[in-house]
């Protein structure tokens, strides 16, 4: 499956998943993977062409497998290694690719390494974690899981030293400063590269290095491993993809993917954040700004772009004024807001408005970069923010409206997370087979939005050129790659809307609307009248002729 | 509605893609290069500070300007000097500068104004005055949060006045309006303020635009508001400082057109004031500062002097104008030996003898302003012998008198305009 186009990334629409979650196989309450192998005819028919699965190793669960106490295998409950591999045969065998997590950062505390480490100060690993006497080193460090951790440092009872963790203190981070550390995880890589995985999403990556007086973030040493770790996949395992997670500022971001040396892809945070706050504010302002700061990416790299995902919608590269704004517009409820943003899923953070949430799935699927479905968005599952942690967002899949949502044949008590069981979003009312018989339900209309995405290369590969329209609640700009180009007019408003468009470049063009084949009378010279109903979107390509 | 020639296609596709607004402030101007970019970017930083997340729009209606005003307003930003702004609207705060035809003046901009406030759903209207230096942007909330929150129709502003300072607003139209029109509003020619879309909707569908109202548009948005059951309030602002750049009229001029649009709006609401009962007091939003600028001292001798000559060359004139107690009363003040003294209730008789003359047009019109003229003068001088050195606080208590004097005065006047 590896073989092939080189840059498949950039012409990825990328499904992130739950193995956890996604479909019970055995009827023990958990998904597995002979579960989720069992659903890829499903995932095929959505039109998305990469998995993103979140972790499967083996894990005390302190923070859903993130905390990870063996890289070179899976959890039994989701199954065997040989359940993994026929599921990975099976999706390269549908053209799916399959992305993995890579947590280098950290470990849980349960993992062996750790509690070798922890064992004696003269222990051979003792120098794999960060330790110290005193919890005052990297003072002013940031603390990223406000709601839980006071520190970023933990006493070890054991060894009686303080441990250094960025996230949770049962998440020691590792040291990076030893090339047996580096070597490890270039191991782990090998390990999975090996058995097919097509590339990994690198979790935390900011945070593997630590220097004193500074912020421990982005430090020059953390893209010296990053760089290593690209080259040996590089020279081993040609055409595999790095994923970064850094939760920065498309600037900050920019220098992870090195010159095309570092990453392949990085997540695109704030554009994320601005497509959530433009269309409340109904004002194209914070997405035209953000787009405007993007930052020019090598030809081999590509920004992964997203709605939601299996984290809180984050706020923290907003002003306090639009953190504000947005708590009040999308998590009244105190109970939906958690570190520095909001545990919600798109369809209840949209209020369900289903105009809304086709408008979003527009704006990802044609801004530049690749985008990420989130497992049920594409259905308009909602979340339950009782559940703690991230944990509300992360409810098993809803398959039908029979026992467990067609999730699971265990008992309902027994499922890893409850399902969502509300009248407004539970799985007696949104569910894949109620949606599969109904032409103009949101699946089968994701499924027309991807493979219109999906036709041309225009979207994933193509120039973006913003259009500067004196209606401020439109956002339009023109794709352009090779000879192709798409002109995208998005209403931000609740209201009905007209707009004139400068297009005189664009003069001669024939508009042709790509979801109905419509045409639209030649561009002129004159300014280009358009009338959009609320939140309504164009897509046009522009023919020559 | 708004009149279909009252917007030109031009500014109704600019309109059409600003859309409604939560908050607009217009800014009529003419000639105004020197200091209608700070006024825009108080508005600007005011919006962004105070109303980050308002749909808001900042309107210049111009009359024709020579001198770049327009280009000056479309162009400022906060950006290019040192404004600091604590925070930045997460809307766009949208611009529009545009020209409008027909009569000049502050009225037909003015019209201009309620038009698009109209046409835009506009959740509240400001109106700043783009002469006026020393606005800030604390203005903006100040004059915009009574409406939005539903407590005024009408907000006028409030400013710290030295006893010296517009002793036009302060000797004549402040406690003439209190008086006639029943509320103890301190600046009824509002230079800024601030309205709800349903004032400005009301404004809009009079018909007194033709009929040489724009002259004196403040007064008379003034008497539509309370005449018509608007709820009025009052913005403390801070001081209020023109530019002295520009020449203006002489006091002849303005006490004529100030007469004008008083005595045409008590003409016009002659209903509602003859029978109104004693003033109420209006709200009152933020305090005002306790230490004023006293500014320039004016010349009380010299206004006394010219009371006294022109009291005794007018006399013929004014016995035909005033009862022969309120004639007495003056030509007493005016021969008395010393300081001039021109007390507040023969001052209320003298102002409402002449609007009663005005009314009855014992004369032209202009004559009987221009009559009135050196009165005010020595009432002036008056005061400001009296006041000129005192605190705020004496000054206030003093102007309160003047304001009783002249609702104790208004029965008996308002007997005679029906009569008449």
């Amino acid at each position: 499956m590896s073989a092939g186009d080189p840059l498949w990334y950039k012409d990825a629409v990328i499904y992130q998943l739950h193995v956890k979650t996604f479909f019970d196989s055995d009827g023990d309450g958990v998904g597995d993977f002979k579960g989720l192998t069992s659903k890829l005819d499903y995932l095929e028919a959505l039109g998305v062409n990469t998995l993103w699965l979140l972790p499967t190793f083996p894990s005390p669960f302190r923070d859903d497998g993130y905390d990870i106490a063996d890289y070179y295998s899976i959890h039994p409950m989701y199954g065997t290694m040989d359940d993994f591999t026929v599921f990975l045969a099976a999706a390269h065998q549908r053209g799916l690719r399959v992305v993995t997590e890579l947590v280098l950062n950290h470990t849980s505390d349960k993992h062996p390494w750790f509690q070798e480490a922890r064992s004696s100060r003269d222990s051979p690993r003792r120098d794999w974690y960060v330790w110290s006497d005193t919890d005052d080193r990297y003072r002013g460090v940031r603390i990223i899981f406000l709601d839980t951790e006071t520190s970023n440092w933990a006493w070890d009872p054991i060894s009686k030293q303080y441990y250094w963790h960025r996230f949770f203190s049962h998440q020691p981070d590792l040291n990076y400063d030893n090339p047996a550390v580096r070597e490890e995880m270039w191991r782990v890589m090998q390990f999975w590269a090996g058995l097919g995985v097509d590339g990994f999403r690198v979790d935390a990556v900011p945070y593997l290095v630590e220097r004193e007086g500074t912020t421990c973030e982005g430090m020059p040493e953390t893209h010296e491993v990053i760089r290593y770790l690209r080259a040996q996949l590089d020279a081993h395992f040609p055409g595999r993809m790095l994923l970064a997670e850094a939760n920065q500022v498309p600037e900050l971001v920019r220098p992870y993917f090195g010159n095309g040396d570092e990453f392949h892809m990085a997540f695109h945070f704030p554009l994320m954040t601005r497509m959530f706050m433009a269309i409340r504010l109904e004002d194209r302002g914070p997405l035209a700004d953000i787009i405007r700061r993007t930052p020019v990416l090598p030809d081999t790299c590509q920004w992964a772009v997203f709605l939601r995902n299996h984290d809180e919608l984050t706020l923290e590269m907003v002003t306090p004024e639009e953190r504000e704004f947005m708590y009040d517009e999308y998590a009244r409820d105190p109970a939906a807001r958690l570190n520095l943003g909001i545990r919600r899923r798109l369809a209840p953070l949209l209020d369900g408005d289903r105009r809304r949430v086709e408008l979003m799935n527009g704006l990802l699927m044609s801004l530049p970069g690749s985008p990420i479905v989130y497992y049920g968005d594409e259905i308009g599952m909602g979340d339950n923010v009782y559940l703690g942690d991230r944990n509300g967002v992360r409810t098993p899949m809803q398959w039908s409206g029979g026992w467990n949502g067609g999730f699971s044949s265990a008992d309902p008590e027994q499922l890893a997370f409850a399902m969502i069981s509300n009248p407004v979003y539970g799985y007696q009312a949104v569910n894949v087979l109620a949606q599969e018989r109904t032409g103009h339900s949101l699946l089968n209309w994701m499924r027309r939005l991807i493979r219109v995405r999906r036709s041309t290369r225009v979207f994933s590969r193509g120039t973006l050129t913003l259009l500067d329209p004196p209606n401020q609640r439109v956002l339009a700009y023109v794709r352009t790659f090779e000879k192709e180009q798409v002109l995208i007019v998005n209403n931000l408003s609740g209201t009905v809307q007209a707009v004139e468009l400068d297009l005189s470049s664009l003069a001669g063009a024939i508009p042709v609307e790509m979801f109905g084949q419509s045409l639209f009378p030649r561009i002129g010279t004159q300014p280009y009248l358009l009338t959009l109903g609320p939140h309504a979107f164009y897509w046009f390509r522009l023919r020559r002729l | 509605m708004a009149d279909e020639t009252l917007l030109s296609d031009d500014l109704l596709r600019q309109l059409v893609a600003v859309g409604h607004v939560d908050v607009l402030v217009g800014i009529p101007t003419l000639n105004n290069a020197n200091t209608v970019v700070e006024v825009v970017r108080a508005a600007q930083v005011g919006i962004a500070t105070y109303f980050p997340r308002a749909r808001s729009l900042i309107f210049n209606a111009d009359s024709g300007s020579d001198d770049g005003t327009p280009a000056l307003v479309r162009d400022a930003t906060t950006h290019d000097t040192g404004t600091v702004t604590a925070s930045r609207p997460l809307r766009t705060t949208q611009r529009i500068s545009t020209p409008y035809h027909g009569l000049p003046g502050k009225g037909s901009a003015l019209r201009m104004i309620f038009a698009v406030a109209d046409l835009l759903s506009a959740g509240a209207v400001v109106a700043l005055d783009p002469d006026v230096t020393s606005v800030t942007p604390d203005w903006i909330p100040a004059l915009v949060r009574p409406v939005r929150d539903g407590h005024a129709d009408i907000v006028a502003p409030l400013y710290p006045r030295a006893a010296a300072d517009g002793p036009l607003v302060t000797q004549l139209v402040r406690p003439l309006v209190r008086a006639a029109y029943g509320w103890r509003l301190q600046e009824p020619l509002m230079g800024e303020f601030g309205c709800s879309p349903r004032f400005a909707t009301h404004c809009l569908e009079r018909p007194a635009w033709g009929s040489g109202i724009p002259d004196g548009v403040d007064l008379w948005m003034t008497g539509e508001a309370l005449a018509n059951g608007f709820k009025p309030a009052q913005a403390a602002l801070g001081p209020r400082r023109l530019a002295h750049t520009r020449k203006r009229p002489g006091l002849p001029d303005v006490f004529q057109q100030v007469m004008d649009a008083m005595c045409a709006c008590l003409e016009l609401h002659s209903a509602y004031w003859l029978a109104r009962g004693p003033a109420e007091a209006v709200p009152c939003v933020g305090t005002l500062p306790g230490a004023i600028d006293l500014g320039p001292r004016p010349d009380a001798a010299g206004m006394a002097l010219a009371f006294t000559r022109d009291v005794a060359a007018l006399h013929p004139v004014l016995a035909t104008i005033l009862s022969d107690a309120t004639l007495a009363g003056v030509t007493a003040a005016a021969a008395a030996p010393g300081p001039l003294s021109y007390p507040d209730d023969l001052w209320a008789a003298t102002v409402f003898e002449f609007l009663l003359a005005y009314h009855r047009a014992v004369m032209t019109r202009e004559h009987v302003t221009q009559t009135l003229l050196p009165l005010y003068l020595g009432r002036t001088a008056s005061f400001l012998l009296q006041y000129g050195s005192s605190s705020p606080s004496v000054v206030y208590d003093a102007l309160e008198s003047l304001g009783q004097a002249f609702e104790q005065a208004k029965p008996q006047a308002a007997a005679q305009w029906k009569k008449a």
